[in-house]
């Protein structure tokens, strides 16, 4: 029997290895599990994937200095958030935002400025 | 055929109706309209309004604004409504300070004392001292656990104060040490650490403080509880005295910090709450701590009021000197009569969220307060240089015609199902009215402060909203939490299911489900209590004021004697203060509901429709 551990997916390919730990640390403050898998695809399937295959049911997905988080059932390509070279703190609010969807919690602002 | 437009101006809303007679006299109804009134009630700036209405109402039916016969305003009744609020008790810390929140992710659990540190200055700690250390946010996560985890074999620190969100991952990166026996009296628990404390630059260095972290799903125990805090910083009777606010303000906290600072570093500020004066057939003082009943108990026993006011440089003097102040610019436009009186009030008890002198985090604590609505009556509102000014501007004959009341009786008669007599009661913007016609024609009316402008008032205070436009939205529309973004669950318990998912923006949130459109509320406030607050905040003021005016024009002040009330004006729109009035009534036998005008137009247009009616007869 293969028993999953109830965790959040980040889909890696090529990703930063700075913004990768902000968004961790985003999942860590929230006190979510988190892991980080490499994968192939394109940066919709990577969080597409990500999301469905997690049993929590949000999944991040990673190519370069370029993110995006998903949650299960939504359509690919219609990304909660995307970010393309962001600052860390945007990575850092990301990352608490896809453990904020499992617990129903309002999303931290990721675009804009820093508040 | 000629066209004629009624126009009826309300405190918050101009309302237009168009008819049309014919050559054999016939008459028919063609279109209305409602727009915000410009300007303050029966003042000048008003025709901007009066005009869009037209423009509005005439477009509807294809025509433009110079195909207008005759346009007939109300003699708008000469009442103005304002509202304030004055809060009554005060709460200044002096002997301590504190910081008391609801970070959503603190870490640890439990209490700790210790003299404040600051990060920075670390080097300088003592071995034996117990500390608190206090970290800004310029440390990263991983420098201040390295920074604490060096020094921790020596110094014992026994909690931590941090500025940026980022309790858990420091407490993770803690020494294996940290997690026993630091935490007096729980040795089986992580050192408790706050975060998310914006203004640490404030925290007092070497000072002692307690602070504590609750466990996740329950809120603090020992720094909500007096005694509580007086066991951890040692205080005397007299010092446990004058911490109580704080234990007060922090009841219900998931994490709290209380910072002893002797010598009273805050200096208190009190003014007194005051009286209230009512000139009337007898002039009657009372204070305004007696709270909202025994003031409206004093206005009642005041009589016919000719006045009111407060006693000099208090809170509630101040007040109604603001509300006498807001008003000047209508006086202004009299020229006989320059002196404003305030002839009716409705006091209404409330709680308001007041920033406490003395807190680091901008912490607030609900204090009571006493929210009043105050209407000025003047002599005769200008309602003819309105009516001059309209002629000129849209060269259409405009006259004032009918008294409001009056007005509004005529047109609630087009309700289906009435008969005379008839009470109605107009609940606006400023003022809510009530009026009964008896079956030989004669009209009894009276008019009283406070509506829909001091639900609003209240919405806003007690929930602490930033702004205006949120707490009229609540009051408005019906609401429901978004839970997932497929589906949102609704202040009734029921669900709804979205076809296309909800935006993101909106997850978690409490939303209010206006048509077309849904509105975010951004203070992070439960639905049950916003619902709680909006519904008290109705009751408080409608059906206080319903049962108020319909005494006052009842046969004999005999609410029995009246057989049917209909509910017209802006607030009879509500989605549930009819029901509530309906309820409150029906113990007096009353036959009560929204007026239906011309049955079609709900329960707005009714007096511009009575202008239109009363021009045939």
């Amino acid at each position: 029997m293969v028993v999953n551990r109830p965790t959040i997916f980040i889909y890696c390919q090529e990703a930063d290895g700075d913004l990768l730990q902000e968004v961790c640390a985003g999942i860590e403050e929230e006190g979510v599990l988190f892991q980080v898998l490499q994968h192939e695809g394109d940066l919709d399937t990577l969080a597409y994937e990500a999301a469905n295959e997690s049993m929590l049911g949000a999944g991040i997905g990673m190519t370069g200095k370029r993110l995006a988080m998903q949650m299960q059932r939504l359509p690919k390509g219609q990304n909660v958030f995307e970010l393309n070279a962001p600052a860390f703190w945007q990575c850092r609010n990301l990352g608490a935002n896809s453990a904020r969807a499992i617990k129903k919690m309002p999303f931290k602002a990721v675009y804009g400025e820093k508040q | 055929m000629k066209l004629i437009a009624g126009v009826d101006i309300g405190n918050s809303t101009t309302e237009v109706c168009i008819g049309a007679v014919g050559e054999d006299g016939a008459f028919r109804f063609l279109s209305s309209a409602s727009r915000m009134t410009t300007g303050t009630k029966g003042t000048l700036p008003n025709v901007l309004g009066i005009k869009a209405a037209l423009e509005e109402a005439m477009d509807k039916i294809n025509q433009s604004l110079n195909a207008l016969d005759l346009v007939r305003l109300n003699e708008a009744a000469p009442v103005i409504g304002d509202t304030a609020m004055e809060t009554i008790t005060e709460t200044i810390i002096t002997e301590s300070s504190m910081i008391g929140h609801n970070p959503s992710t603190p870490a640890g659990a439990g209490v700790a004392v210790g003299e404040l540190l600051f990060l920075e200055n670390i080097w300088k700690g003592k071995p034996g001292v117990p500390y608190i250390v206090a970290a800004a946010s310029k440390f990263s996560y991983e420098e201040v656990a390295s920074r604490l985890n060096q020094r921790i074999p020596e110094l014992d620190i026994r909690g931590l104060i941090l500025q940026a969100d980022e309790a858990v991952l420091v407490g993770n990166r803690l020494n294996g040490q940290m997690y026993g026996g630091l935490a007096e009296g729980h040795p089986d628990k992580k050192m408790p650490i706050v975060d998310e404390v914006r203004h640490i630059s404030k925290v007092p260095e070497g000072k002692t403080a307690a602070i504590e972290v609750a466990l996740p799903g329950t809120s603090i125990r020992m720094l909500s509880n007096p005694y509580g805090i007086a066991t951890l910083l040692n205080l005397n009777a007299e010092e446990t005295k004058s911490v109580t606010p704080i234990a007060k303000s922090l009841v219900g906290k998931r994490s709290a910090v209380v910072i002893r600072t002797p010598h009273g570093n805050m200096r208190e500020n009190v003014l007194p709450a005051g009286e209230v004066v009512f000139h009337g057939e007898r002039e009657v003082r009372i204070n305004i701590d007696a709270g909202a009943d025994e003031i409206m108990n004093a206005l009642g026993s005041a009589g016919e009021i000719c006045d009111i006011d407060g006693q000099q440089d208090t809170n509630v003097g101040n007040m109604l000197r603001r509300i006498k102040t807001s008003m000047a610019d209508v006086a202004k436009e009299h020229e006989h009569d320059s002196d404003i009186r305030i002839t009716d009030i409705l006091a209404v008890d409330t709680l308001a969220p007041v920033e406490i002198s003395g807190s680091l985090a901008g912490e607030t604590c609900m204090e009571k307060a006493v929210g009043i609505a105050a209407m000025v009556k003047t002599q005769h509102l200008p309602m003819q240089k309105i009516a001059e000014r309209l002629e000129q501007e849209l060269h259409v004959k405009a006259v004032v015609a009918g008294v409001e009341a009056v007005m509004a009786s005529i047109g609630a008669m087009t309700t289906p199902g009435t008969k005379l007599p008839l009470a109605i009661l107009d609940m606006g913007g400023g003022s809510t009215d009530a009026a009964v016609i008896e079956a030989d024609g004669s009209v009894r009316t009276t008019h009283q402060a406070g509506a829909g402008e001091l639900v609003s008032m209240l919405i806003q205070t007690e929930l602490g909203l930033h702004s205006r436009t949120t707490a009229e939205q609540i009051k408005k529309y019906p609401m429901g939490k978004v839970e997932s973004l497929f589906h949102m669950r609704l202040e009734n318990g029921a669900m709804q299911f979205f076809e296309e998912s909800i935006d993101p923006r909106y997850y978690g949130h409490v939303v209010l489900l206006s048509p077309g459109e849904m509105v975010k509320i951004d203070e992070d406030i439960p639905m049950e209590r916003i619902l709680e607050v909006r519904r008290e905040a109705k009751k408080k003021v409608f059906v206080r004021n319903a049962i108020r005016a319909l005494k006052i024009v009842a046969p004999g002040n005999d609410l029995r004697k009246i057989p049917n009330v209909v509910l017209v004006g802006g607030s009879a729109e509500d989605f549930e203060i009819p029901e509530m009035l309906m309820e409150a009534l029906a113990d007096y036998r009353i036959v009560c509901g929204r007026g239906n005008i011309r049955g079609v137009e709900g329960p707005r247009n009714a007096v511009a429709t009575g202008l239109l009616l009363s021009y045939l007869s």
